[in-house]
């Protein structure tokens, strides 16, 4: 089997390469005509196609021979406009050039962002409500443009008969990017804990890397939607301590109960920033809640669905985020790249509770 | 009631879409793109009923009384010659034409079809240029000797214009970045001291990037004065400063803020002048620094100008009057903007 990565070089792409090779899968990497690929580690197997979606004009090559695409690329910075043109004009043109060949298997990587946070009420599961038209154009850019992307990618999969699965991961972390929207406010050495009980929903981009591997060749996720979480998630509190910790950057927590900092919130806005059109993000009701809402995120039908879980339990993906470095994409991962870690890295070592 | 449709809706066809919801007298009726979401994602934030992929087929669907064309700078021609042969004027974003060869062939259609080809200086239209013009017209200022335009715009970032991933649509313009930003410059300049007679340009690059030019500096002698101007890449932080020197007053504003400052003559000994002067220019300053701050809240925020100038120009569409940007207006500027460009031997 040959899969095509899109954004194979990103945070979560370099994973995804390793967990196929892993899994003994041919990898076609899509990267971009300026990326510096000589960290990675790559073994040659990796065949390497430089383009960028945005401008390519040989999109169809990248697909000869390629029986499954992983579309991970999107663009995550910029201004609205450019996030949408990189992500949504990008995967147009992508598709474009898989309807032209005899590539029929798709695997999405979605978010998190797509669901509609206000409208859902104590649990958010695949079921949950989506943003709506044309609520959905007063959320952020990234939210828009990945809504976008999943619209446009079910309207190709279904006009073409495509086996498309969309997984939608939460809060991706990992080895410098510990650091997570979910942690709430940050000023110097301060940081605004709101709601510090709330759950992240959250997973480590190895194991998160491990789904897409799995998804790729497991038909029982053909036609699916599934969330990706680790599990239940940690607390705030908990999480930020670890990473305040581990990135050796120490500072002061203030707690905020979620209650009152929403309301306030909702207080600024109905009394200030109502008629203003440009309003900074967390001062908006709704993306406040896009980002801390306190809910209870499931990840049951991955587990039902593929029988998946995590390789890596939290304590060792905080020792693979904020330790030593890790093996290159070419080394195994999952259980044998945990038997190797394990070896490494005492149990005992400063991020582990028992330290 | 004028029907509006757009050609091209990536990052300037926001403004000029939001600007259109506000207008009165104005429906607009569709929007193109050549990506169908994009096209789609604009007519649903901004309520348009129809949107297109293929612009002749939105032309000849839609009839619109005017065309919005901002694609990107090398491409406004053909959309711009088939919006004319479909009887509707035309509004194209800055630079109008890559060559004023191109751009003399619109004015020409333009003509021959009886309509109006305006291209967007919206910065003349900004309330600062604004206020100075009234000044000098009600004979207050003095003739303008001199102007000054000085813009200082990071544009080295790896996003937008040197990205090295993909080729920005500007870099395709003699000149490269810079001369996306020399109407600006160029329409300014124009404003104050009229059509230039003659040019004198420095084009330089200072950093590595895939720009050919990062640094522009001209001095432009003028039917009515004299101009300097300069785009500069590396200096920060960001500016957009305009400097106009009358015979009576002094007047400088910085476009990407608020701020307006004049200097002019005052009923004191002259050793107190320059203290009066810094006492009124502070307070006018801590008055624009919270201009500045509450405009971020609220649009059009540094497109004022933008929108002034739509409103104008749709005003004067209505009344069946000439456009506030004739076509001798812009067939003098992108003279200018010509003279400007990079010669053979600096490329």
């Amino acid at each position: 089997m040959r899969v095509l990565v899109t954004g194979a070089n990103g945070f979560l792409g370099r994973h995804v390469v390793g967990a196929l090779l892993a899994r003994g899968v041919e990898v076609r990497a899509m990267v971009r005509p300026a990326a510096h690929l000589g960290a990675l580690g790559w073994p040659s197997s990796v065949e390497v196609f430089t383009a960028d979606l945005r401008t390519s004009g040989e999109l169809r090559r990248a697909f000869e021979d390629v029986d499954v695409l992983i579309h991970l690329a999107a663009v995550v910075s910029g201004g609205e406009d450019a996030q949408f043109a990189g992500t949504v004009a990008g995967t147009e043109r992508l598709l474009d050039a898989m309807a032209a060949s005899a590539c029929r298997r798709l695997v999405l990587c979605s978010s998190f962002s797509v669901y509609d946070y206000s409208a859902t009420g104590r649990i958010l599961d695949e079921d949950s409500p989506l943003h709506l038209v044309p609520d959905v154009y007063t959320r952020d850019g990234y939210t828009i443009a990945k809504w976008w992307q999943e619209r446009v990618t079910r309207r190709f999969a279904e006009t073409n008969g495509w086996d498309l699965t969309v997984l939608r991961p939460g809060f991706i972390w990992g080895r410098d990017h510990g650091y997570l929207a979910a942690l709430g406010q940050q000023f110097g050495r301060y940081h605004l804990v709101i709601g510090p009980l709330t759950r992240i929903p959250m997973t480590h981009v190895e194991n998160c890397a491990d789904v897409f591997a799995l998804v790729a060749a497991d038909r029982r996720a053909r036609g699916q939607t599934l969330n990706v979480l680790d599990g239940r998630g940690e607390r705030i509190w908990t999480y930020l301590s670890d990473y305040m910790r581990g990135s050796g950057q120490p500072g002061w927590r203030l707690p905020v109960p979620y209650w009152l900092a929403i309301s306030l919130v909702r207080l600024a806005y109905a009394t200030v920033f109502r008629t203003a059109s440009k309003v900074p993000s967390i001062l908006i009701p709704q993306r406040f809640e896009s980002r801390l809402k306190p809910l209870r995120f499931e990840n049951r039908r991955l587990r039902e669905t593929l029988g998946w879980t995590p390789p890596l339990d939290y304590q060792q993906c905080v020792v693979r985020t904020y330790g030593p470095a890790t093996p290159t994409a070419a080394e195994p991962s999952g259980a044998g790249a945990l038997a190797v870690l394990n070896s490494r890295f005492n149990r005992r070592n400063r991020f582990s509770k028992s330290s | 009631m004028l029907r509006a449709a757009l050609i091209g809706a990536g990052q300037i066809a926001r403004q000029h879409l939001s600007c259109l919801k506000t207008l009165p007298g104005v429906e607009l009726a569709a929007i193109c793109d050549l990506s169908p979401a994009t096209a789609e994602a604009a007519a649903e934030r901004y309520c348009v009923r129809a949107w297109f992929t293929d612009h002749w087929a939105m032309l000849e669907k839609i009839r619109p009384d005017v065309v919005h064309v901002t694609t990107p700078p090398t491409s406004h021609f053909g959309p711009a010659i088939d919006s004319f042969n479909a009887g509707a004027h035309v509004i194209v974003e800055k630079p109008a034409a890559p060559t004023v060869e191109e751009l003399e062939t619109l004015v020409q259609r333009a003509r021959e079809a009886g309509r109006h080809l305006v291209e967007d200086h919206n910065y003349l239209f900004n309330q600062a240029p604004q206020e100075i013009l009234r000044w000098i017209e009600i004979g207050e200022f003095g003739a303008v000797i001199h102007v000054e335009v000085l813009i200082c715009l990071d544009i080295l970032g790896p996003s937008g214009f040197a990205d090295p991933n993909a080729p920005h649509p500007a870099l395709t313009l003699a000149g490269g970045a810079i001369a996306d930003f020399l109407p600006h410059l160029a329409s300014l300049a124009h404003l104050f001291v009229g059509p230039h007679r003659t040019a004198q340009t420095v084009w330089t690059k200072r950093k590595p990037s895939p720009l050919p030019f990062d640094e522009f500096r001209a001095v432009l002698d003028a039917e009515r004065g004299t101009a300097a101007l300069c785009f500069s890449a590396s200096a920060q932080p960001d500016a957009f400063w305009l400097r106009v020197y009358g015979e009576r007053m002094q007047a400088t504003a910085n476009l990407f803020e608020t701020r307006l400052t004049f200097d002019r003559p005052r009923n004191v000994p002259k050793p107190l002048h320059p203290f009066f002067s810094g006492l009124e220019e502070g307070k006018t300053i801590r008055r624009a620094a919270l201009a500045t701050l509450l405009r971020k809240f609220k649009e059009p925020g540094a497109y004022e100008g933008l929108w002034e100038l739509l409103a104008r120009t749709y005003r004067a569409l209505a009344d069946g009057a000439v456009p506030p940007l004739s076509a001798s207006h812009v067939l003098e500027v992108n003279r200018m903007v010509e003279a400007l460009k990079p010669k053979k031997r600096q490329l």
